[in-house]
């Protein structure tokens, strides 16, 4: 068997995606550039910050070579105020996702990310979206597994970390019964396309069996009607057809 | 590097990602797509992959270059190179993994066509053709050549039913929009065409998500 795992990424490969994410770090010592695969790191000189990916910074963090500035959106206000959107502003749909990242150029002018001129479009998790420049109040792509890494890694580093843990723990469970929620309502059922805008990945990792699952057997209850629907959305399309045709031979 | 390289990297207005980044982007892009698509997707064309193994070998050459130097200072740069490598290589060895377990499901699904045979690289071509010519002659040897001669193909479509088994398209997946756009997708009771937003994230059938994928729109999450 060449990959034991089943279709869509699991938990420890959505982990891994999160450890590209870029981080801002306060050195502790000097280090030179190094040239990487994915490109050269910033040089790093106490007291500047520079941005890293997750798993260096984390390296650094246990050599004790630098410190992790946590971003804005873990700060315990900043969650606080999430958790009540969670739960008390809007209990059916997620909190929406942070804004798409601008960067200004030296003219004063600010342009998105991922302006229409370039090539290939920059996604989670190579957008800023956990540096210390990221927006507070709204949760990023990879919030959970980002969090639960600072945690366990950097605890020291981020603000008042207990009540941050717990505050966490709130969030997971309002939004999971969303999820559960989102998934078994009658509504959704039989539609084409369901939005799970502000979804997190590991949310989405957790429950991919459970919602892939649902959507599969309702395909599959539903099959014969939908083959009923579209014959009689053809023959329906085909009388149309001929009603025009009628029409064009009156002209 | 010429002086125009330069100066694009160091001009704030010209919003240049550096290719280093379009590769690892590019890269996590299509693992991600192969692990979550339940067909075999296109091999990349424009030379990826040719680029990713080279730059894999230099860097391992120059690990071999380093090892030898046990000066501390270089040696944390050295820990922190090995394990850049090891991270990238995962990404290569999961995708090729990856598709390899799908060719190895439905080897004469896709062998069946052309179109379906452009999707595999060269390598992978010749690892297909040649584990099904493999199979196919064990099969003969221990019981198929028993059977009566008509009875002895494994790509039969007697009575309306294929004996190529092939994978299910519309299979539910989530994708993650690239762009603002209405989305269109079949359903079971209705057909519904959903505004969506940049980084927004939908279920859908993989048959009515296959056409965004491909454009661009949308990406596999």
């Amino acid at each position: 068997m060449a990959l034991p795992l089943p279709l869509g990424l699991v938990p420890s490969e959505v982990a891994f995606l999160c450890e590209m994410e870029l981080v801002t770090v306060v050195p502790r010592q000097r280090l030179d550039s190094i040239e990487l695969l994915s490109g050269s790191t910033p040089k790093l000189r106490p007291p500047y910050r520079a941005d890293l990916p997750l798993w260096l910074a984390l390296l650094l963090k246990k050599q004790r070579r630098a410190n992790i500035v946590p971003p804005a959106w873990l700060h315990p206000d900043s969650l606080r105020e999430i958790v009540n959107y969670e739960t008390a502003v809007d209990v059916k749909d997620w909190a929406p996702p942070p804004p798409p990242p601008v960067r200004a150029d030296s003219r004063g002018n600010s342009r998105r990310f991922n302006a229409s001129d370039n090539d290939i479009v920059l996604s989670p998790p190579f957008l800023p979206s956990c540096t210390a420049t990221a927006p507070a109040s709204a949760l990023p792509y990879h919030w959970f597994e980002f969090a639960e890494m600072l945690l366990a890694h950097a605890s020291d580093d981020v603000p008042s970390a207990s009540e941050v843990r717990s505050l966490l723990r709130d969030l997971q469970e309002a939004r999971a019964a969303k999820m559960r929620a989102k998934i078994t309502h009658p509504d959704s059922h039989g539609e084409g396309v369901t939005s799970l805008r502000g979804v997190g990945a590991m949310e989405l990792a957790e429950s991919r069996g459970f919602v892939v699952g649902v959507a599969e057997g309702i395909r599959k209850i539903g099959a014969s009607a939908e083959t009923t629907r579209r014959d009689e959305e053809e023959e329906h399309g085909h009388d149309m057809d001929d009603d025009l045709s009628d029409d064009d031979m009156g002209l | 590097m010429d002086i125009d390289d330069i100066l694009r990297e160091v001009d704030p207005a010209s919003h240049g990602i550096p290719l280093e980044t379009r590769d690892l982007q590019a890269l996590t892009r299509l693992w991600v797509a192969e692990r979550s698509a339940p067909e075999l997707l296109n091999w990349p064309a424009d030379g990826l992959f040719e680029r990713v193994n080279s730059k894999i070998k230099s860097q391992i050459e120059r690990i071999e270059d380093m090892t030898g130097d046990m000066d501390p200072k270089t040696n944390f740069a050295l820990i922190v190179i090995q394990t850049e490598l090891e991270r990238y290589k995962f990404l290569v060895r999961s995708y090729l993994r990856t598709r390899i377990a799908k060719i190895d499901k439905h080897t004469l699904h896709y062998l069946s066509t052309e179109s379906l045979r452009q999707r595999l690289s060269p390598t992978e071509l010749a690892y297909a053709t040649r584990h099904q010519a493999l199979l196919h002659n064990h099969y003969l040897s221990s019981f198929l050549s028993s059977f009566p001669q008509r009875l002895q193909n494994l790509n039969d479509t007697a009575g309306n039913v294929s004996m190529i088994d092939s994978p299910d398209l519309d299979t539910a997946v989530f994708v993650r929009l690239l762009r603002d756009k209405d989305v269109y997708g079949k359903g079971t009771d209705v057909d519904t065409i959903l505004p969506a937003a940049n980084g927004d994230v939908l279920i859908m059938r993989w048959s009515s998500a296959k056409g965004l994928v491909e454009d661009g729109d949308a990406e596999l999450v």
